[in-house]
């Protein structure tokens, strides 16, 4: 019999994990670290550490859904034997690695729900970027902001374009399943099963 | 004012992400008879060096450094001079950041510098196979490459490219650098993807490619 899977999780795809858990795509428990610590990435490995030594004195199979969030990600893998989704970050997690490459040639700035309604807050006050400044590192660095909709609220369009004023970039709406989360979830899950049982 | 003043106000509004004053600030400089190279050397150089000190004391976001990498690039772009001004160059380089990985800035940088250092760059951009950049850096007749990776998983997509030129009788001809924010916090990773070396930033990419360079030479038995 499978352990019980405890997946400790960034806040930003909550509503996403919740919604599979809600559906029986997944089992086990859900814990979550607040999105914004990537603000801080020495403060989120510190945190994620923290959790990941609490957990792993149970019994239960640990999965982080985490991307490359910061720079020893792969030691805390490592280190507790846990298991981890294979992406670089939580958009390509939602939009899988091909789609991923596709969007990045496009330049887009993808926006994930859970993101989209922090936008002010982490444009201004954690990147201290005034209108002028970020109108030009965005008109630079991108050319398309692309919401990510996973379809579990409603598509915050006055903030998009609240958030593409500010920028310059024009938005546009992409409507991505759960189905590429939930596959990469399960090689995860799968992955930690096999350390566990090593 | 003296460069050493000039560059504390332009490490300030680096800090600040205050872009339109460090562009002021470098105008007013220039403006003030500072030679472009002096500004690069004596201006830039060191706000550069102190601000990766903030970065590896962690007293520095990510935004900041993102928003100050900029205003470096703003001031290299102003101070770099033409291209066609120079009479010869140091050798060809490819620059590209590996498969996967996205992280521009940083390798944007090094570009820059490398290029107001006399050599002849070819940056390939983001997500680069390892194949690609090993087969222009053969056609160009590169003595290195220079591999950018921001994160540790994308760090090892950089082993490919490692046993790539391993597996073509290359070692000795073409030398691998890698750089990227990762390999600052976790020096021990350059070795592990198989890299000939690093600098800490772009400031320090001309010395890292010059001695690359100069390994390449010794082998070949050039003077």
């Amino acid at each position: 019999m499978n352990p019980h899977t405890i997946w400790i999780s960034c806040g930003v795809v909550r509503a996403e994990m919740e919604e599979l858990h809600r559906r029986g795509l997944i089992d086990g428990e859900l814990l979550f670290l607040d999105s914004m610590l990537h603000m801080d990435p020495p403060q989120l490995e510190t945190r994620l550490t923290a959790t990941l030594e609490q957990q792993k004195a149970g019994n239960g199979c640990l999965v982080m859904v985490y991307g490359d969030c910061s720079a020893h990600m792969l030691d805390l893998v490592r280190r507790f034997h846990v298991g981890r989704v294979s992406a670089i970050n939580c958009a390509q997690l939602l939009v899988g690695r091909e789609r991923y490459r596709q969007l990045m040639r496009e330049e887009a700035f993808l926006v994930l729900p859970e993101w989209a309604s922090r936008w002010e807050q982490i444009m201004k006050d954690e990147l201290g970027l005034n209108k002028a400044t970020a109108h030009d590192l965005m008109g630079e660095n991108r050319g398309v902001l692309v919401y990510l909709d996973t379809g579990l609220a409603s598509v915050p369009e006055q903030q998009l374009q609240e958030f593409s004023t500010y920028t310059g970039l024009p938005w546009r709406v992409e409507a991505v399943s759960l189905d590429t989360m939930l596959a990469a979830l399960m090689s995860a899950r799968t992955e930690a099963l096999k350390e566990e049982s090593a | 004012m003296k460069p050493h003043e000039w560059s504390e106000q332009l490490l300030d509004a680096m800090i600040n992400a205050d872009r339109s004053g460090a562009a002021e600030l470098i105008g007013n400089a220039l403006a003030n008879g500072i030679e472009p190279q002096q500004v690069i050397a004596e201006v830039l150089d060191p706000a550069i060096v102190r601000l990766g000190h903030l970065w590896e004391k962690e007293t520095m976001s990510l935004a900041q450094n993102f928003v100050a990498s900029k205003i470096a690039e703003d001031t290299l772009l102003r101070c770099v001079p033409d291209k066609t001004d120079s009479l010869c160059t140091k050798g060809a380089i490819v620059l590209g950041n590996i498969e996967d990985d996205f992280h521009s800035l940083g390798r944007k940088a090094v570009g820059l510098f490398l290029s107001a250092a006399g050599w002849d760059v070819y940056d390939l951009g983001n997500d680069v196979p390892a194949e690609e950049l090993l087969e222009k850096a053969i056609e160009v007749n590169a003595c290195a490459i220079g591999a950018s990776a921001m994160m540790q998983t994308t760090a090892l997509n950089i082993r490919k490219l490692r046993q790539l030129i391993d597996e073509r009788g290359l070692t000795d001809r073409i030398k691998l650098a890698v750089g990227g924010a990762v390999f600052n916090w976790r020096p021990e990773l350059v070795s592990e993807v198989g890299g000939d070396g690093t600098a800490n930033n772009a400031v320090g990419a001309d010395e890292l490619f010059m001695r690359l360079q100069a390994e390449v030479m010794n082998r070949q038995g050039t003077p």
